[in-house]
C-alpha cells in the first residue's frame, strides 16, 4: 500500500513560485501512480479563481496544469471554506470541479487521513 | 492520530499562525521554532491565545534564548535530540513552510 | 557514538529543504539532520527544493566569521554518503546548474557540485515512500 500525500497550498497563483511548484509535487506524485490529495488553504483558494489572466502579468498559466489533474489521477481535490468565505470566493464559482469544501474541523480529519503532509 | 504542527514565522502579520491553530487536531501538537518563538511574547495576542487553548505546547530552546524570552511552564523548551523524538512520537510532521 | 533513541527503533527520515542556505530554517534542518543520525536513526534522503536547492551551491561564497552552510551540508552528506537530490526544475530555473547542464543550456558556470545530484521530483515521492518520516524545513 502506498503511503498517500496531503499537499496543503496557501499561496496565490503569481505570489511567487510556491503554487507552482506545489501543483508540481501534486501531478508527479500522480503520474507515480501514488494517492494525492490537494488542499488550497489561505491565500491558495486564490488559484482557483475563474477567467484569470496570468499573460497579463507575464506570469504562468496554472489553470491548464489544474485541469490536468484528473488526468494526472489526482482526484482528491479540497477547499478551506473558512478561506473561500474570507476571500468573497463563493464555492460554486470555483475553476475546478469536484473540489470538496472543508471546514476547519474536516481539515483537522482530513490530515489525519493522510500518511504525509507538505504544507506549502 | 496525532500531527506536530512547525511553525518559524512571526505570529504578527502571518497568517501561519492563526490558520495553524484554526485547524490544528485536538491530539496535535505544536512546536515553535525561529520568530514564531515570538508567539511567548507576553501580554500579546498570540501569547494570550497560546495560554487560553491549552494545546502541546513545544518550543526550541535556542531560539527562545537567542529572542530573549522566557518559556512559560505551559510550554516545554526542546533541544534538537528532543526535536528529534517529538517528530517520532506524532504520525506526521507538518511544517508550515 | 549515538545515542539510543528513547522510542527504541530505527527510524527513517526523509528531510526536504525549501529554503536558500542563509534562512534559518536551513540551518535547523542540518540540526535536525545531524540530531536523527546522532539518535542512531537514518536519513534515506535528504532533499532540496524551491530555494533549497541553493544549498547546493559551491559558488556561494561566505565571510570566514560566519557559518558556511553549504559547505556544512556537502561534509555531512559526505561523511555519512547520505543521498543527497537537488530538485532539476527547481534548480535550473534558479540558476543552479551542474557541468552537464551548464553545457546542455550553455551556461558559464557551474555551481553544483559532487556530492549533490539534480533529479526530478519522483525522488521526492520515492523518499516519502521509503520514510517513516518526512520532515520538512523552510519559510523562515
Amino acid at each position: 500500500m502506498p503511503k498517500s500525500l496531503l499537499l496543503i497550498s496557501r499561496q496565490a497563483p503569481w505570489s511567487g513560485p510556491s503554487a507552482r511548484e506545489a501543483l508540481d509535487i501534486v501531478l508527479a506524485g500522480g503520474a507515480f501512480d501514488l494517492p494525492i490529495g490537494l488542499l488550497f488553504l489561505d491565500d491558495g483558494v486564490l488559484q482557483l479563481l475563474a477567467a484569470q489572466d496570468a499573460r497579463a502579468v507575464q506570469q504562468k498559466d496554472l489553470s491548464a496544469n489544474l485541469q490536468a489533474l484528473p488526468l494526472f489521477g489526482v482526484e482528491q481535490l479540497f477547499v478551506c471554506a473558512d478561506s473561500a468565505a474570507e476571500r468573497g470566493v463563493a464555492p460554486d464559482t470555483l475553476a475546478l470541479d469536484d473540489v470538496n469544501v472543508l471546514d476547519a474541523a474536516q481539515i483537522a480529519a482530513l490530515i489525519d487521513r493522510y500518511d504525509q503532509v507538505i504544507t506549502l | 492520530m496525532s500531527t506536530l504542527h512547525v511553525l518559524s514565522h512571526s505570529p504578527f502579520g502571518d497568517s501561519r499562525f492563526a490558520s495553524c491553530l484554526r485547524i490544528f487536531g485536538e491530539h496535535d501538537a505544536l512546536l515553535l521554532c525561529g520568530d514564531a518563538t515570538y508567539a511567548l511574547r507576553p501580554g500579546t495576542a498570540p501569547f494570550e491565545t497560546l495560554l487560553g487553548r491549552g494545546l502541546k505546547l513545544f518550543v526550541l530552546a535556542e531560539d527562545v534564548q537567542a529572542r530573549a524570552l522566557q518559556a512559560p511552564d505551559w510550554a516545554k523548551a526542546i533541544d534538537y535530540p528532543a526535536f528529534v523524538e517529538l517528530s517520532i512520537e506524532h504520525d506526521k510532521v507538518n511544517t508550515w513552510l | 557514538m549515538a545515542a539510543v533513541s528513547l522510542t527504541g527503533s530505527v527510524m527513517k527520515f526523509a528531510i526536504a529543504l525549501f529554503s536558500a542556505a542563509h534562512a534559518p530554517s536551513s540551518r535547523r534542518a542540518l540540526l535536525f539532520a545531524q540530531a536523527a543520525l546522532a539518535g542512531g536513526h537514518e536519513i534515506v534522503r535528504l532533499f532540496f527544493y524551491q530555494d533549497g536547492v541553493y544549498n547546493a551551491g559551491a559558488s556561494i561564497v561566505t565571510p570566514q566569521d560566519e557559518q558556511d552552510l553549504p559547505r556544512e551540508w556537502r561534509t555531512f552528506v559526505s561523511d555519512h554518503q547520505l543521498d543527497g537530490v537537488v530538485c532539476i526544475a527547481a534548480a535550473l530555473r534558479r540558476g543552479v546548474l551542474n557541468d552537464e547542464e551548464a553545457q546542455r543550456y550553455q551556461r558559464s558556470a557551474a555551481s553544483v557540485e559532487a556530492p549533490w545530484a539534480l533529479s526530478g521530483l519522483g525522488q521526492l515521492h520515492d523518499a516519502i515512500q521509503d520514510a517513516d518520516r518526512l520532515i520538512c524545513f523552510g519559510g523562515a
